[in-house]
């Protein structure tokens, strides 16, 4: 029914990998420990510095083509990457959506100029993207962005208003879904792509304060802000497909179960070689959810490994993947609520997010972002509903 | 690597042809009764499925663990009445490997620590007193390990020669109690190496979860075209979206219990021991089992509780099967333990690329 031409069994990470693992696992530990970093759980940071010294390594934009600043690796050697940033919960909001989204959008939607303009200077980590879907009455329901654009000579003219766009106050540019034509019954038509430098006059960024203060995302507004011909990414009306696309891709990751697995690793090395059997009945547990989490989402990859042989093979594999990483992020979601809970439970100590001890300080973070992870992305509902699609078929 | 395998495809197919053409519902009301299906197991011998993985010197049909996994996951879709993972994956594995002659007709496997045993004449006899042995009562030999002058032997005993008492597992599979007195040994040979009373316990939890694999399938399946035909308030009840957010959450617990079942029969094949991976499926199983009868269920309503309608074989077998070969606390305390011992250092990357390793 899923994975339907996947050999679970034979499933590995070949050895070539593993070496590049461990290249990226040394790098980790050096810029931690040089304080290039301080690991934080529940959300990814962002630095400039530590982006470009990834893209120094050659880790950003890995499966792309060459002219475009990429690496041409493969898309498991890119999955072992994201897995060992995740791992030490590295700050990589500056190319998270570069790399995952914008970049894969542009090699299939963009025209050479985009590709030109933008793709090395992500792979370069210079230029860093935010996401501009939601808006203040637009949330699940996407296809209802009431930000429009007006054709104007030589471009358009947005106004409308964005909001929970993460990192906008410190990105270059944005993907903004908007209206270009009157919705006329079919709304997921007359939707397109455009792309919004920050710096563009008629661009406001305000900040919104996360719960626990921090300054993660803001509100983005625009008024009659012009965007040239050449900044409209894939085809005006095709705004809808080309977003839904980008939304598997970012459904498929590691990042969908592993943000809190470096608390798991603080509580095991809390719990030492102690006897302790609910703990160890608990740790168990979470680690054959973790272990077949993982054997899923790398089913996924190795798919797209398989599917990128042609230009563009591996956005068809996606799609056909789409309920496969519904799946994985759904479950994925939930389970790193499950770490956190056995944390708490099995330390008993209060959440402390001043705490010097690594563990006591993750525990504070992993609980107060708990409430993102199946929010962002296609929230709980949304994947169960676009999962039942696929196992009852088209409603009749 | 990860390319389909048409081998494995065309066995899988002629497979579910099989057990679709034999299992019915007035096959599993019999076997309920007689504890088996002896004309399933005719037809299943005939196609070789008993010996899929058993090598082609030792009278099999060559083909791989991972092979034998596919197909005992169909078994369990079909909720086969038959003891396929006794004979299949644990007895003709002792046998193949002790070099012994493969006997024909259905096996057990005598679990536990090995029997212990004594010269007698020329050969050998063995005793022991084992517990809800699966399939024991009508199976026509019995196989299991003993300790006989320090060495660790495969036997083969004839189960009239035991004391065999009767029990059942929830769905009314046999699971009895045999007690061996000094019972001579119709076979034996000095195991092969890598067989031990642990990697037969494993060996045995990862059947189990292979054929929990299927049934939690079964039971998803029942539930999707149930939600489709039941109609109330004047449309199909697949139609709610709460029905449908049940069943998304069901599918996804199937697929995490198929991924990890297949997976770890892999891990099996490649390293013969694999705690790690074994234990994860059958932990996975079990959890899934819990969800997904839970909501096949109440997908169904009162119909699905009843004897007639079919959803109780499968989740019957489910209720039975997480329990056997080791729950789900037994198998996360040893896997919680094999964590510790690999450290928070050692899980990540090293833990999990187990597969890369070996
Ligand atoms: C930390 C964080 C960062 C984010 N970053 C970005 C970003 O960078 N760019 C961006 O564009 N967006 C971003 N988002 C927004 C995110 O994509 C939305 O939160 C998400 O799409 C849900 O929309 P909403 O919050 O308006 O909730 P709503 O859609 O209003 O949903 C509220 C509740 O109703 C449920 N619901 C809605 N519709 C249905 C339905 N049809 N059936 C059943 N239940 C339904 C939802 O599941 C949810 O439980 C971010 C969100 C968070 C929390």
């Amino acid at each position: 029914m899923f994975f339907e031409n996947v050999d679970f069994s034979s499933l590995e990470v070949p050895a070539a990998a593993q070496a590049l693992r461990e290249e990226v696992c040394t790098f980790l530990q050096a810029e931690a420990a040089a304080g290039t970093f301080t690991p934080q759980v529940g959300h990814a940071e962002f630095s400039a510095e530590f982006t470009r010294k990834v893209a120094a390594r050659g880790w950003i934009g890995m499966t792309w083509p060459r002219r475009y600043g990429g690496h041409e690796r493969s898309y498991l050697e890119r999955f072992v990457v994201t897995e060992e940033m995740l791992a030490s919960a590295a700050p990589c909001a500056a190319h998270w959506f570069g790399d995952r989204q914008i970049g894969p959008s542009l090699l299939r939607h963009g025209s050479e100029k985009l590709k030109e303009r933008y793709l090395p200077a992500i792979a370069r980590g210079e230029c860093y993207f935010a996401l501009g879907m939601s808006e203040p009455n637009s949330g699940s329901d996407l296809a209802s962005v009431r930000t429009r654009a007006e054709r104007v000579a030589g471009g358009w003219r947005v106004t409308g208003q964005k909001v929970w766009t993460s990192w906008a106050h410190k990105a270059h540019a944005f993907f903004v879904l908007c209206r270009t034509s009157p919705d006329t019954g079919n709304r997921h038509e007359g939707l397109s792509q455009l792309i919004v430098e920050l710096n563009a006059p008629g661009v406001t960024v305000r900040p919104i304060l996360f719960m626990n203060g921090y300054h993660h995302f803001n509100e983005v507004f625009l008024d009659n802000v012009f965007v040239p011909d050449d900044r409209v990414v894939g085809e005006i009306g095709q705004g809808w497909k080309q977003v839904t696309s980008e939304l598997a891709l970012e459904r498929s990751g590691p990042e969908r179960y592993m943000i809190t697995f470096p608390l798991l690793v603080e509580l095991i090395r809390r719990l030492g070689q102690a006897a302790d059997v609910r703990a160890q009945e608990w740790v168990g547990r979470l680690t054959a959810r973790f272990w077949t989490l993982r054997r899923m989402a790398l089913a996924i990859a190795l798919t797209l490994e398989r599917g990128s042989g042609s230009d563009g093979g591996a956005q068809q594999a996606t799609v056909d993947l789409a309920t496969e990483a519904a799946l994985v992020k759904d479950m994925g979601t939930f389970y790193e609520r499950e770490i956190t809970d056995a944390a708490r439970l099995l330390a008993g100590v209060e959440p402390d997010p001043g705490a010097h001890d690594a563990f006591e300080r993750y525990l504070a973070e992993a609980i107060v972002y708990a409430p993102i992870s199946t929010l962002r992305g296609g929230t709980t509902q949304v994947l169960r509903t676009l999962i039942a699609r696929r196992l009852l078929g088209p409603r009749p | 690597m990860n390319a389909p395998n048409e081998i494995r495809a065309m066995l899988v197919e002629s497979a579910t042809r099989l057990f679709a053409d034999h299992v019915d519902a007035g096959m599993l009301e019999a076997a309920k009764r007689d504890g088996w299906s002896a004309a399933l197991w005719a037809v299943m011998e005939s196609a070789e499925l008993p010996r899929v993985s058993v090598p082609e010197e030792a009278g099999g049909a060559g083909g791989t663990l991972s092979d034998l996994a596919a197909v005992l996951r169909v078994a369990g879709r079909y909720a086969a009445p038959v003891p396929f993972v006794e004979t299949a994956l644990l007895g003709n594995w002792l046998l193949a490997g002790a070099g012994l002659e493969l006997p024909r007709g259905p096996l057990a496997v005598l679990p536990g620590a090995p029997l212990s045993g004594q010269r007698s004449g020329d050969g050998w006899a063995v005793s022991g007193k084992r517990g809800r042995v699966p399939w024991a009562r009508i199976a026509a030999r019995l196989v299991g390990l003993a300790e006989a002058d320090g060495e660790l032997l495969v036997v083969v005993v004839d189960p009239a020669a035991c004391l065999i008492a009767p029990g059942r597992n929830l769905a009314g599979e046999p699971r009895d109690e045999v007690t061996l007195h000094h019972v001579p040994a119709l076979l034996a040979a000095p195991a092969s190496a890598g067989v031990t009373a642990r990697t037969l316990r494993q060996r045995a939890a990862l059947g189990r979860a292979l054929l929990m694999a299927g049934a939690l399938e079964r039971a998803l399946e029942l539930s999707i075209g149930y939600a489709q035909q039941r109609v109330q308030f004047g449309r199909p009840i697949a139609q709610f979206q709460a029905i449908q957010q049940e069943l998304a959450r069901a599918a996804g617990e199937v697929a995490a219990a198929v991924a990890a079942a297949l997976s770890a029969a892999g891990a099996v094949e490649q390293r013969g021991e694999a705690l790690f991976e074994v234990a994860a499926a059958k932990i996975r199983t079990a959890d899934a089992a819990r969800e997904v009868t839970l909501i096949a269920h109440q997908v169904h309503g009162a119909i699905g509780v009843t004897d007639e309608y079919p959803l109780h074989h499968s989740t019957l077998r489910l209720w039975a099967w997480r329990d056997e070969d080791g729950n789900e606390a037994e198998w996360s305390i040893a896997l919680g333990r094999e964590v510790q011992r690999l450290s928070a250092e050692g899980l990540w990357p090293l833990g999990l690329a187990f597969q890369a390793q070996h």
